[in-house]
């Protein structure tokens, strides 16, 4: 059943559990959400001062976001708002945290793990690896990103992207007084984690500061409101289509017949085709440009 | 085919982690249990908004027909009353 539906939680709430775990013994952790079968996880993790790990890497796709504090990794310095993608495989430097840290950890294929390793993996994806600092070294995106699009004072910033999934971490802001009077679902799993700020959803009321949810596909969500501005860190698993309509009622199940609807009137051709006997193809269909798609780690998580 | 995919599918790092450890796999299950209370704390809440809900969504189709929609953007589109939803009978469900 992959990660439930966590919406709201708020993590400010409880308290932090000893992480007894090779790789991050000594450090403190909340699960926000976790994939029940293969232990894929986004975490809120604290450093505590003087925390030292050996260069080492997971065989999971990982990304950390730095919320406080100063985290040395070899030479860089990876300070609030840094975000790192680390793909599975990659080698991490000596990692040191003089004065303690706490960080958004997420484990994108498995549980966390760790294994002591100066080098990479020889079949590690290396020039995927993304490391930038969020706050200062990107502007704020504040067109519609997406079409049909949100309403003006939600900005984003873009993170990273899949290429081939079009998985997006990304940081979004909303102004003071931002409003948007629609019910919006998407195809993808949607997930954020309110690093300030309070907004509103009209299903499940207000979302503070340390306030956090995983929502699976073609779920309900607005409208919205933020009063005094927040900003979130946001990730899909795939791509983000906004499907924008006002029947507070409808359910997952009617959201995505009414996705599929629109595919059949945009898209006929499309439709036509996988509908048809013989095209259901397991792996994915041909691609002449990606012909090897359905191998890759962000891709088959999509179809386990 | 499926033999070619195999030995594709093997290539990924990910395929090649080593079986969970004792420490990871006590870890798993034990965070397991946690959401299962995590999730049905959610639900509780979130039931117990039912009337402040039915109340946003009243003045949600009274914006929609007022102000407007947001069709796209800032783009608002005022819905006419002939097509506002109508609330269905059972109580409304928004975690799943």
């Amino acid at each position: 059943m992959a990660r439930p539906h966590i919406e709201p939680y708020v993590e400010l709430n409880d308290p932090y559990r000893a992480f007894k775990v090779r790789g991050f013994r000594g450090c403190q952790y909340k699960t926000l959400s976790l994939d029940v079968d293969t232990g894929a996880c986004t975490l809120k993790i604290r450093f505590p001062g003087g925390y030292r790990r050996s260069p080492g890497l997971s065989y999971s796709d990982c990304e950390i976001f730095v919320l406080n504090g100063t985290i040395e990794a070899g030479d860089a310095l990876w300070r609030e708002g840094h975000y790192c993608f680390v793909p599975a495989g990659v080698a991490l430097p000596a990692i040191h945290v003089p004065q303690g840290a706490e960080a958004l950890l997420m484990f994108n294929d498995a549980e966390p793990n760790f294994e002591e390793s100066g080098d990479s993996h020889d079949r590690a994806l290396r020039e995927a690896f993304t490391s930038l600092n969020g706050y200062e070294d990107l502007p704020w995106f504040g067109l519609g990103r997406v079409q049909p699009s949100v309403a003006t004072g939600c900005l984003s910033k873009l993170l990273r992207q899949d290429p081939l999934t079009h998985a997006t971490t990304f940081l979004y802001c909303m102004v003071p007084q931002f409003a948007q009077d629609n019910i919006s679902y998407h195809d993808c799993a949607e997930e954020s984690y309110h690093i300030w700020g309070t907004s509103w959803m009209m299903q499940f009321g207000e979302l503070p500061t340390g306030g956090y949810f995983w929502r699976p596909p073609y779920i309900n969500h607005g409208a919205f409101r933020c009063r005094f501005g927040t900003i979130a860190l946001g990730r899909t698993d795939s791509k983000l289509h906004n499907y924008f309509h006002y029947n507070p009622w409808s359910n997952p199940w009617e959201n995505l017949q009414r996705a599929a609807g629109q595919g059949y009137r945009q898209r006929p051709l499309l439709y036509q085709w996988e509908m048809t006997d013989g095209h259901n193809h397991p792996h994915g269909p041909a691609d002449f440009e990606e012909p090897g798609y359905a191998d890759a780690a962000s891709v088959a998580r999509l179809h386990r | 085919m499926a033999k070619a995919r195999a030995k594709a599918k093997a290539k990924r790092v990910q395929d090649l982690k080593p079986p969970r450890a004792a420490d990871a796999a006590a870890w798993f299950k034990e965070n397991i249990a946690l959401q299962k209370k995590r999730y049905a704390a959610i639900v509780k809440e979130q039931n117990g908004l039912e009337r402040d809900r039915q109340k946003w969504y009243a003045n949600f189709l009274r914006i929609i027909q007022t102000k407007g929609f947001n069709a796209n953007g800032d783009l608002r589109v005022k819905i006419p009353a002939n097509l506002i939803p109508k609330k269905p009978k059972g109580r409304s469900r928004v975690v799943f």
